[in-house]
């Protein structure tokens, strides 16, 4: 499988502190790939070295083939970090004017269409000083987008947006993916929208890769059984480790093979079993878990 | 890659109608204007400057009605491009150009596309063309600011332009041209290094006022106004100099053997170091704190 983004021992270090600690990332070609963290992960901070914005202390970094900051490979790239800003006395539609010139796509760029596909047209002769967030966000992800990249990296893409803005936004991104053969590398804190759209997802903590994989295959290897049972402190000393407390419940970290031999032995027992249950885990509690943010399973 | 750098920048400038006009049409339209009203204040008060006879040769020159030759006024004008007041109002555009991506935190739009120095040499070439422009507008000021005399004086105008003249004008405008750019250049290692518009502006402008100190506490130190050290951390003298040089007569005539070698390497030193610094700073900053 071909990669986008490579990345081998990567550290940044602003003083005492490492944003970035040896990361070792190999992101795919296609797809929509989240990159998930804390604040303070190092999110920010890998995308800034992948743009050439900053250096790294330490380690290596590849973006299409190329190293940070070799120009023909990232003139294959479209970006948008943070909240874009744009000179304040340009309207909408100058501003990807000059980001088109700027990227040398002047003359091939149908900017009309891509104001349309933001959902700025009726905007499109506005300054962008009276932009709202959300529509400084939608102008940063079409200039990201305009020169046709096979990579874009879009950090917070949806940050400062309304609902029906969030879903076009998502809409966008996954027919850029599927419809375009895009790779589209995000950052969300959104964890909703990312299991929604991404195809994959890498989780990071004080600037380590603690997790990485499809995120069918993350939800899956969390699912677990929700029992509801009477006495709660038997059943969770019979479980132990694998048991944790949920509410009035408790939930057992069993593969669903065992769960008949266990729902038996509970019943032996003399537990009472109000419900049992298969809860999935969600990206977000996977991503608690994976950040010490969540208690493992454990008898409570 | 340069060529699109400099395409975008200029399309930039051109949608920043606050920049170009204080940078191009304030100075020109305010020098017609003030250069009018002299010439009204002045006609209005002929009969008794020129009764009393205290009016300067000047005046009286200009009241006795002789013929007005534009093309030595052309001349005159190349000779006075580089002005105090030009270069303040061209500074304020170039520091823009220079400044701006930092202001309003575009860098990181911009940078990953292209390379670094060729963004920065692309901010250079546009400024070098505001400055051509500017020279030229300031030229058409000149000219309407004579037609106006011409008008109010009832003074014949002509127009004589031989060769010497125009070499001389091409060799005043090329060094005004110079001059601004060493200014400007100046910002551009200021707004580098300080990414800060005021910086870009001001200290150009603080380094062309503490010119005129350079030569006097010289010479209370004991170095003479043609010493190496004097002309090389003087360029403004450098520049006056090399005008002296191109006016030709008696003024060329007095300058000090070697001067002029010196004045040359001062305008390159001040012009290109300044150039150099940001194109070897510029590279290594970090982008992410803009």
């Amino acid at each position: 499988m071909s990669t986008v983004i490579e990345t081998r021992g990567l550290t940044k270090t602003y003083g005492a502190v490492r944003a970035l600690d040896g990361l070792d990332l190999s992101i795919p070609r296609g797809g929509v790939y989240g990159v998930l963290g804390p604040n303070g992960a190092g999110k920010s901070t890998l995308f800034r070295i992948l743009l050439g914005l900053i250096r790294a202390s330490d380690g290596s970094a590849m973006v299409m083939g190329g190293g940070v900051g070799d120009v023909s490979a990232m003139r294959r790239m479209g970006s948008m970090i943070e909240t874009p800003r744009f000179p304040p006395f340009m309207t909408a539609r100058q501003v990807l004017r000059w980001l088109a010139l700027e990227h040398g796509v002047g003359a091939e760029v149908d900017i009309p269409a891509w104001l349309e596909r933001v959902g700025l047209t009726e905007a499109a002769d506005r300054k962008v000083k009276g932009f709202s967030v959300g529509m400084l966000q939608r102008l940063g992800v079409a200039a990201a987008l305009m020169s046709k990249p096979e990579l874009v990296i879009l950090d917070e893409p949806t940050s400062g947006m309304d609902p029906p803005g969030i879903q076009e936004m998502r809409a966008l991104i996954r027919s850029l993916a599927d419809d375009d053969g895009v790779t589209v590398v995000l950052a969300s804190h959104q964890l909703l929208e990312v299991q929604r759209v991404c195809d994959r997802v890498a989780i990071m903590h004080k600037g380590r890769l603690v997790r990485e994989g499809a995120v069918s295959e993350l939800t899956a290897s969390g699912e677990r059984l929700r029992l509801s049972v009477n006495p709660l402190d038997q059943v969770a000393a019979i479980l132990g480790a694998r048991g944790a407390r949920d509410g009035a419940a408790i939930l057992a970290d069993v593969p669903r093979a065992e769960a008949p031999a266990l729902i038996k032995a509970l019943v032996e027992a003399g537990i009472e079993i109000d419900e049992a249950r298969w809860v999935g885990a969600d990206l977000e509690s996977v991503f608690m878990t994976e950040t010490g943010h969540q208690e493992t399973p454990h008898a409570g | 890659m340069l060529v699109d750098a400099i395409r975008a920048e200029g399309f930039r400038l051109s949608k920043n109608r606050n920049a170009l006009f204080w940078s191009l049409v304030f100075v020109p339209v305010i020098s017609v204007a003030i250069g009018a009203l002299t010439n009204f204040v002045l006609k209005g008060s002929s009969t008794k400057l020129l009764v009393n006879g205290k009016a300067p040769d000047q005046v009286k020159l200009m009241l006795a009605g002789g013929p007005l030759d534009l093309g030595q006024a052309l001349v005159d004008a190349a000779g006075n491009f580089a002005n105090p007041l030009v270069l303040l109002f061209v500074l304020i555009g170039a520091a823009t150009i220079y400044a701006g991506d930092y202001r309003w935190e575009t860098w990181r739009l911009i940078s990953a596309r292209n390379s670094r120095s060729n963004l920065l040499l692309a901010k250079l070439a546009v400024v070098a063309g505001m400055a051509l422009a500017a020279m030229a507008l300031m030229l058409v000021a000149g000219l309407a600011e004579n037609l106006i005399k011409a008008g109010v004086f009832e003074r014949r105008l002509t127009f004589s332009m031989t060769g010497e003249m125009a070499g001389r004008f091409l060799a005043f405008t090329g060094l005004s041209w110079l001059r601004i750019l060493q200014f400007t250049m100046m910002g551009l290692l200021a707004a580098v290094v300080t990414r800060s518009l005021l910086a870009a502006l001001f200290i150009p402008l603080v380094f062309g006022v503490g010119q005129f100190f350079t030569t006097p506490i010289g010479m209370q130190m004991g170095i003479m106004p043609d010493a190496w050290l004097a002309v090389l951390v003087n360029p403004g003298a450098a520049a006056d100099a090399v005008k002296a040089m191109i006016e030709g007569g008696p003024g060329a005539a007095a300058l000090p053997d070697g001067l002029i070698l010196k004045a040359w390497l001062s305008l390159a030193l001040w012009t290109f170091a300044p150039l150099a610094a940001a194109l070897a700073w510029f590279p290594r900053q970090d982008l992410s704190k803009e």
